[in-house]
């Protein structure tokens, strides 16, 4: 019998380490990832892919911000339904709110912790095989 | 010597010269071949460590593997590089498991031989590297640097030690910040607000009450970067006393504003006709941080102040009330009847237009 697909997760982050951080932390948790390092790449794959399970999306990103990526993700159709988790600079609240604002579902606060980025991810998704 | 000696002298010595710079282009030419060889192999080894490293440091934040591969000596500062960033990007639970890694390599021993270097990125890289492991058998050294001149050298010391034991770092620190004009409130701000703002906040309340009028203010403008209330009644007792200079009554308000108790409501706004311009500033930060929508009346009155700086804050604070809107300010500014008080609106009304105005389209 064959296994049932690994959900796709859409990261979008420039920051190379934190990329890496999250690739490893969410493949070992069953998911497949998709990166994008920046705000062109971000929209290449909006336009392109199957909307994923979830997308971890960094608010300060070069060519286009993530607030400008959330925009236009939301205006699609088929992406309209799919749980976007922003992740933030430490000092940002007026992100957040913007973020919030624009349609996201949650965001993370980096540097973070790699358990609270599973219970966030939890929280729209049920955890892969 | 006649004409063909000469001659013949020039030629060889024209020979000789010729000879003598091929020579030395080969000899450069080797030697920029040598250092181009030389550089691939360093690259090599490097990236062979980032490749080999950064994944195994990833896959140690949630489980360190039983054995670790080697670091070449020579890339041992590269490691530290590379272990501090994924410290940077990471917080909680999975810091203690970098440092369970830092542990099994003996990166104390190799950080604390990089602060007896002269080099003060090195001596930067070491400290951090002490701070971030909670190394409390480097506590001497760092206390000893915490006092050095250079201020990044002293401040990045202080950092490290606030990353071991805050509790115990504060009282040693405390002398220092009431003394180091050159240490970035910036980066202090961050060092404090790291700590804690409960053991900051005491241990600084604890140094306000020993010091002396002049640094009294510099302590209670740092005690306001922690926006904790626990010194709130001494700090209301300061103003009342009615003894306070004009740069510690600042200091207070400065620290109601962050605090944003409404009980110091009153006591913000008594200070909004204060004679001294700073006192006055900011009462008027204060306000716009706290304050309600009647006190929109109060901040309109300081755009016609005598002085451009309480001019501007009032400006900014009325901005900040959460009861101001685009359209508020527009009709505010149409009733004012002095050009600055309307000048000093402008950028203001055009940061709330920000404020209000939909995400860029792409």
């Amino acid at each position: 019998m064959s296994q049932p697909a690994k959900p796709i997760l859409l990261t979008v982050e420039d920051e190379e380490i934190t990329s890496t951080l999250l690739r490893f932390l969410l493949e070992r948790s069953g998911y497949n990832v998709v990166h994008a390092a920046d705000g062109r790449q971000a929209l290449d794959h909006i336009d392109h892919m199957t909307p994923p399970a979830l997308v971890l999306l960094d608010v300060m990103l070069p060519y286009h911000s993530g607030l400008q990526i959330l925009t236009h993700l939301r205006k699609k159709q088929n992406w309209r339904q799919v749980p976007v988790i922003m992740l933030t600079a430490d000092s940002s609240e007026r992100d957040i709110q913007q973020a919030l604002a624009a349609g996201a579902d949650d965001y993370l606060v980096k540097p973070f912790n790699p358990r609270e980025l599973t219970a966030r991810l939890h929280r729209f998704l049920k955890p892969a095989a | 010597m006649n004409a063909t000696d000469l001659t013949q002298v020039i030629v060889q010595f024209g020979w000789f010269a010729t000879a003598g710079i091929h020579l030395f282009a080969a000899t450069i030419l080797a030697w920029v071949l040598l250092l181009q060889a030389l550089r691939r192999r360093t690259v090599k080894r490097r990236t062979y460590l980032m490749e080999t490293w950064q994944p195994l440091l990833v896959e140690c934040l949630l489980e360190v593997p039983e054995s670790l591969p080697a670091i070449d000596p020579r890339d041992r500062n590269l490691f530290l590089l590379l272990w501090n960033h994924i410290q940077e990007s990471i917080k909680g639970s999975a810091s203690e498991q970098l440092n369970i890694v830092a542990g099994r390599i003996g990166l104390a021993e190799l950080a604390r031989q990089l602060l007896d270097n002269t080099g003060l990125r090195d001596r930067l890289l070491a400290i951090t590297t002490l701070g971030r492991m909670k190394e409390r058998s480097a506590w001497e050294q760092l206390v000893q640097l915490s006092r050095a001149e250079n201020a990044m050298l002293s401040l990045e010391a202080v950092h490290a030690l606030m990353r071991i034991d805050p509790a115990l770092a504060v009282p040693l620190v405390a002398p220092s910040i009431c003394r180091r004009k050159d240490w970035s409130p910036l980066k202090l701000m961050t060092i404090l607000s790291e700590a804690g703002p409960h053991i900051v906040a005491a241990m600084m309340l604890r140094a306000t009450s020993a010091a002396e009028p002049a640094i009294l203010a510099r302590l209670i403008r740092h005690l306001a970067s922690t926006r904790c209330a626990l010194a709130l009644p001494v700090i209301r007792h300061h103003v009342e006393s009615g003894e306070a200079s004009d740069d510690v009554t600042a200091a207070c308000l400065s620290y109601f504003g962050e605090c944003s108790d409404p009980q110091d409501l009153p006591t913000i706004r008594s200070y909004l006709t204060h004679p001294t311009w700073f006192v006055r500033l900011q009462a008027a930060v204060a306000l716009g941080k706290l304050g309600l929508p009647e006190d929109e009346i109060l901040l309109t009155r300081l755009l016609d102040d005598s002085h451009w700086w309480v001019r501007y804050r009032a400006a900014e604070a009325l901005t900040s009330l959460p009861s101001m809107t685009e359209e508020k300010m527009e009709r505010l500014q149409l009733t004012l009847t002095s050009l600055e008080a309307q000048e000093i609106l402008i950028p203001f009304m055009a940061r709330l237009r920000i404020k209000f105005r939909a995400v860029p389209e792409i």
